[in-house]
């Protein structure tokens, strides 16, 4: 069975932000909520400073503490990997987005809804088309676009991606393109010493 | 909201039961091809990219993705509408009054042919749609060159027309698909912004990725582009002509030009004479030194030896020099010592660069191409815009870096430096033509036509006075300050205004512009949501959006040609027109439909195509015209069209390297002094009273190390200003866009006023100051963001902080707009191009608190303090 996974390239990221709308289009996201966001971080001293862009993303980890203290079964993990939340068995007990060390688990509430995009209350066809999906007061996040992976599509923020910088896959697959990323450049998890085993990985 | 979900149903918004539309975004003004998933219930849901586009190849910048929210703002124009309240003002409630399409034309037309009947000249176009020349062209009708938007000025005011000059192009860019060396001076192309963003960035990322491309970018801030690059060089506003200058220094006096391309391909052997005029023959043909046989030949004689780069000569008594000479004189103090002065780029940096540069631009290789040529091969590029390019000195410093380039020979060779035509059907209209004396044919003129010499002016913003430039839109304001001084007879009354946010967009004090606006008698606004314009409007003209209309069009790709076409995706959601129908309507109604129809067969190419030709007496669609778009590029119906949504192919090798192969290139531009001296005529002749305040040493022939007059202000303004745009707010209307702004205010280099931290404790300034920031022109108030990112002596001010409150628009003020700080007068224009300066000298003053107009809880400020204040929303910040 597949293992899906992504990889960041951290070289060819420019911090678009491109992949963050992509998502909220995709996913029909409230203002202020994101499944994805790409972090800029300005180090060092003039002249010699500099700023890394970093994209973040629900890290899908194998040993997901969100799926081991979630005390319902909401949040399981599929055959491939992705890590899901099935928000009919979600009680809103936020548990999960205190476990997860990523910070990448969102409780919907009722008012991100209804104040609308536009912030008057105004809820625009699009809106209307889209927001059914979720239930307000279960949690949420990045599910890699499951039902786009099922349909042999990437995750909608991967194929907007100007610079080609996230890269989607089986990990599994020594051959895929991800793979062999993370071997070549020798491709990192975040924050490995909380010992999740991320199904994310980032390069440079 | 609903909450019950169809089971089973996909919830994923691009997997809803639906269909795809192939069409083109017009986000920016660039046109890269997407693709837009409507559902069964018409309700558009996503957008992206078309992979089977080669510009953007399937890639969306955030703009790009975000086209849906524009089409859906609940604040879109719903219909045509007419002022109640007499009282205008940006932010002031117009209490709009729903009319008919009927009424509102008929107003509009009426009111402008009010204007039309009395004097042409009181009409005032701007006119902003960038994808539609035929709108653009309109004011032609009618004769009236008047020009109130702000391209030109915030764009490429001497950028476009010294690519005109080199390349006889629009625009211009590094070839991404070889080039190793790329230097971006001032500007985001293939990182933040400019030609095709999201395509650009997909084949700059590539050449980074796979062929580890080195880019060294050299700007005051570092942004994106200098974030990614290798190497970061902090430079002082306003010194990139010198550095590109310093450069062109080590190169020559170390020998590591291209010397057979500057004698074959271009004019530096060209002799010429002590008044700048090359010497020329009685049939105007120039002269080139035999070094050989030691005496002057025609450019074109045969039995030439060798060819003389270097050297002072005599022709007939007549002392000359070579071209290449020339400017290698001015380069001898152009010592990176002397520069570095400048610059504050360290000598040893200038050095190393250039050396680099030369290194990497492997003079001497070629390339054999699959359409059998065998060419330079130069993989390296110097590549620059507005940041680099927008200065007093516009043409000169454009031309010093197209002069780094042309002494590698990269032009517009694979790897190099390229000229970027604007709309792709120019390459097939022999955009290169060959002109006199074996050189190139010149083309500063890449927006159409300008105005001849007239005194009194016919134009209110002086371009009767650019025989070589792009339009001056700021010299409306100084006009407007005192006509009589400019011996304007006329004072325009009307305003045509269509996607144009001029109020917003130019330089010089808003209250001034309010001042200008206040003075008239009727403005119509055609537009899709409200801006700070749209607020002076009498009359509001709906257009549709881009995912309702008809368009084929095609802007300065970097690497591609052909057609982005655009079809709707939906219906209009409300009663709006296209622009087509909306002119049309209008030129009818004032009785120029058939100088329109001219107009337009003219401006889109249809004239010479019988099967193509607007009848004169007829209206057209969006649609019609979109048609005829189309079958002009390749032949292909309309049908063909809406299947594939572009006809858009790698550029043929013949028509992007070398295109002008045979023509000599215009190192020394010689039209600079024989335009000017013209000009210097006609004004002396007509007794121009202000031609003694013309700036008449603004026309070089080569670039000179003049500094700009913003080194010269009073000392006590002791910090430089600049404004920049990142990806997320390339080109125009960005941040009445929900998502944009949800991602933009969150990204510090967005939400305050950035400094480096050394300068800011040194004026007593620290991170969150609340500041008052004056230039000798204007002012604006903001908060300080400490940044290392910041060349010490700059204070960078992002132009999401420049908005002002407009009626219903989700835009927020943030204290000011910078160009509010820019001067727009003679002093600081460009007198060769209409390029005004785009940096300015500041001075900080530390506040208590925010002055009484920005506490009203609706700033910029309190949406980021709202934003940081949310927690636990997927990943921080």
């Amino acid at each position: 069975m597949a293992r899906m996974g992504m990889v960041f390239d951290l070289k060819a990221c420019i911090g678009c932000n491109a992949c963050v709308i992509a998502c909220k289009q995709e996913n029909s996201l409230p203002n202020g909520v994101f499944f994805t966001k790409t972090l800029s971080e300005e180090y060092g001293v003039f002249p010699m400073a500099n700023r890394v862009f970093i994209p973040t993303i629900c890290n899908h980890c194998e040993d997901a503490p969100c799926e081991k203290v979630c005390p319902t079964g909401a949040t399981y993990t599929r055959e491939d990997g992705i890590v899901m939340v099935d928000d009919d068995k979600c009680i809103g007990c936020s548990s999960c987005s205190v476990a997860c060390p990523y910070d990448q688990r969102t409780q919907m509430e009722e008012s991100d809804f209804l104040k609308g995009l536009f912030g008057n209350g105004e809820i625009t066809p699009f809106e209307e088309d889209g927001y059914g999906r979720y239930t307000p007061g279960t949690v949420t996040k990045c599910d890699f676009c499951s039902q786009r992976v099922d349909v042999g599509l990437d995750p909608a923020c991967v194929v907007t991606c100007p610079t080609n910088a996230r890269i989607f896959g089986d990990l599994d697959d020594v051959h895929s393109a991800p793979s062999k990323m993370i071997r070549e450049r020798h491709g990192r998890p975040p924050l490995p010493e909380k010992n999740t085993k991320p199904k994310v990985f980032y390069v440079n | 909201m609903a909450t019950e979900k169809s089971k089973g149903q996909p919830t994923a918004n691009s997997l809803k039961s639906g269909h795809w539309v192939a069409s083109s975004c017009k986000m920016c003004l660039h046109s890269c091809g997407n693709l837009i998933h409507v559902t069964d219930d018409g309700i558009i849901n996503k957008i992206e990219g078309n992979p089977t586009n080669p510009s953007n190849n399937g890639k969306l910048c955030p703009k790009g993705n975000a086209a849906i929210m524009r089409h859906y703002d609940p604040a879109r124009f719903k219909q045509p509408m007419r002022r109640t309240n007499p009282e205008k003002g940006t932010g002031v409630d117009p209490m709009w009054e729903p009319i008919s399409w009927e009424e509102a034309l008929d107003i509009t037309a009426k009111e402008i042919k009010k204007s039309l009947d009395e004097d042409p000249r009181k009409i005032l176009p701007s006119l902003e749609d960038f994808q539609k020349f035929n709108i653009w062209a309109w004011p032609l009708a009618f004769g009236n060159f008047n020009f109130y938007q702000s391209g030109g000025t915030m764009c490429g005011g001497a950028y476009h027309p010294i690519n005109g000059f080199i390349h006889s192009a629009f625009g211009c860019a590094n070839d991404a698909k070889y080039c190793n060396y790329w230097i971006n001076n001032g500007t985001g192309d293939g990182f933040s912004s400019h030609l095709h963003a999201a395509a650009q960035a997909n084949w700059v990322a590539k050449a980074r990725t796979e062929r580890n491309m080195r880019v060294v970018s050299i700007e005051p801030r570092l942004s994106i582009g200098s974030a990614k690059a290798e190497e970061w060089i902090p430079i002082r506003p306003a010194t990139d002509r010198h550095f590109a200058m310093g450069m062109s220094h080590v190169m020559i006096n170390e020998g590591l030009c291209d010397y057979k391309f500057l004698k074959r391909d271009t004019n530096s052997p060209y002799l010429v004479g002590e008044d700048g005029l090359f010497i020329r023959d009685e049939n105007r043909q120039c002269y080139i030194w035999d070094a050989q046989n030691d005496c002057a030949k025609l450019w074109s004689d045969k039995s030439i030896g060798k060819i003389a780069l270097e050297g002072n000569y005599e022709i007939d008594g007549k002392a000359c020099r070579p071209a290449f000479q020339v400017y290698k004189d001015i380069l001898e103090e152009c010592t990176p010592e002397a520069m570095s002065e400048i610059t504050t780029v360290p000598a040893e940096t200038i050095r190393r660069i250039a050396r680099e540069f030369a290194e990497a631009a492997q003079v001497g290789a070629t390339m054999k191409l699959e359409d059998g040529r065998t060419v330079p091969f130069r993989p390296a590029g110097y590549n620059y815009y507005r940041g680099a390019q927008g200065h007093k000195h516009g043409a000169q410093t454009n031309h010093a870096f197209k002069l780094v380039n042309m002494l590698m020979g990269n032009i517009d060779a694979p790897g190099g430096h390229m000229g970027v035509v604007l709309d792709t059907k120019e390459v097939d209209i022999n955009h290169c033509v060959p002109g006199e004396s074996g050189m190139l044919t010149p083309t500063p003129h890449q927006l159409g036509p300008t105005p001849p010499f007239a005194y009194p002016p016919n134009t209110y913003h002086l371009m009767d006075y650019f025989p070589l430039g792009v339009h001056p839109p700021h010299f409306n304001l100084l006009v407007h300050d005192d006509p009589a001084h400019f011996g304007v007879e006329f004072t325009p009354d009307v305003i045509v205004n269509c996607h144009s946010n001029p109020v917003w967009a130019m330089q010089g004090p808003r209250t001034k512009w309010f001042d200008f606006l206040r003075s008239m008698r009727f403005i119509v606004c055609v537009d899709i949501i409200p801006t700070e314009m749209t607020d002076w409007a009498d009359i509001i003209l709906p257009s549709s959006d881009v995912l309702e209309t008809w368009n084929c069009t095609m802007i300065e790709p970097p690497h591609t040609e052909g057609q982005s076409f655009r079809q709707p995706a939906v219906p209009p959601l409300h009663d709006t027109k296209s622009e087509e129908e909306i002119f049309y309507e209008i030129s009818e109604r004032m009785g120029i439909l058939e100088a329109y129809n001219n107009v337009v067969n003219l401006t889109l190419g249809f004239e010479g195509h019988p099967e193509l030709m607007l009848e004169l007496d007829k209206k057209y669609t969006d649609k019609e015209i979109a048609e005829r778009k189309g079958k002009l590029w390749n032949g292909k119906d309309i049908e063909w069209y809406m299947e594939r949504g572009h006809s858009v192919t790698e550029k043929r090798l013949d028509k992007w390297y070398r295109p002008w192969e045979g023509s000599r290139l215009h190192f020394y531009i010689e039209d600079m002094l024989v335009e000017r001296n013209k000009l210097k005529q006609q004004m002396e002749d007509a007794n121009v009273p202000f031609r003694h305040e013309w700036e008449w040493d603004d026309y070089q022939p080569l670039p000179s190390t003049t500094l700009d007059p913003v080194h010269e202000e009073p000392p006590e303004y002791n910090l430089y200003a600049i404004t920049f745009k990142d990806i997320q707010i390339n080109f125009g209307e960005s941040l009445s866009n929900p998502w944009l702004k949800d991602i933009v205010y969150r990204d510090p280099v967005h939400t305050g006023l950035l400094l480096n931290p050394k300068t800011a404790a040194a004026q007593g300034l620290e991170q969150g100051s609340i500041v008052l920031v004056e230039s000798p022109y204007g002012h604006v108030y903001g908060r300080i963001n400490v940044s290392e990112g910041m060349h010490p002596e700059t204070l960078g001010i992002s132009n999401a902080l420049s908005r002002m409150k407009s009626k219903d628009s989700g835009v927020l003020p943030a204290g000011g707009h910078f160009n509010d700080m820019l001067p727009y007068d003679l002093r600081n224009t460009d007198a060769a191009t209409g390029q005004p300066e785009t940096v300015c000298k500041v001075k900080i003053t530390k506040l208590d608190d925010w002055p009484e107009f920005l506490k009203d809880g609706h700033t910029v400020y309190d949406l980021i303090a709202k934003n940081e204040s949310a927690k636990g929303k997927g990943g921080q910040h």
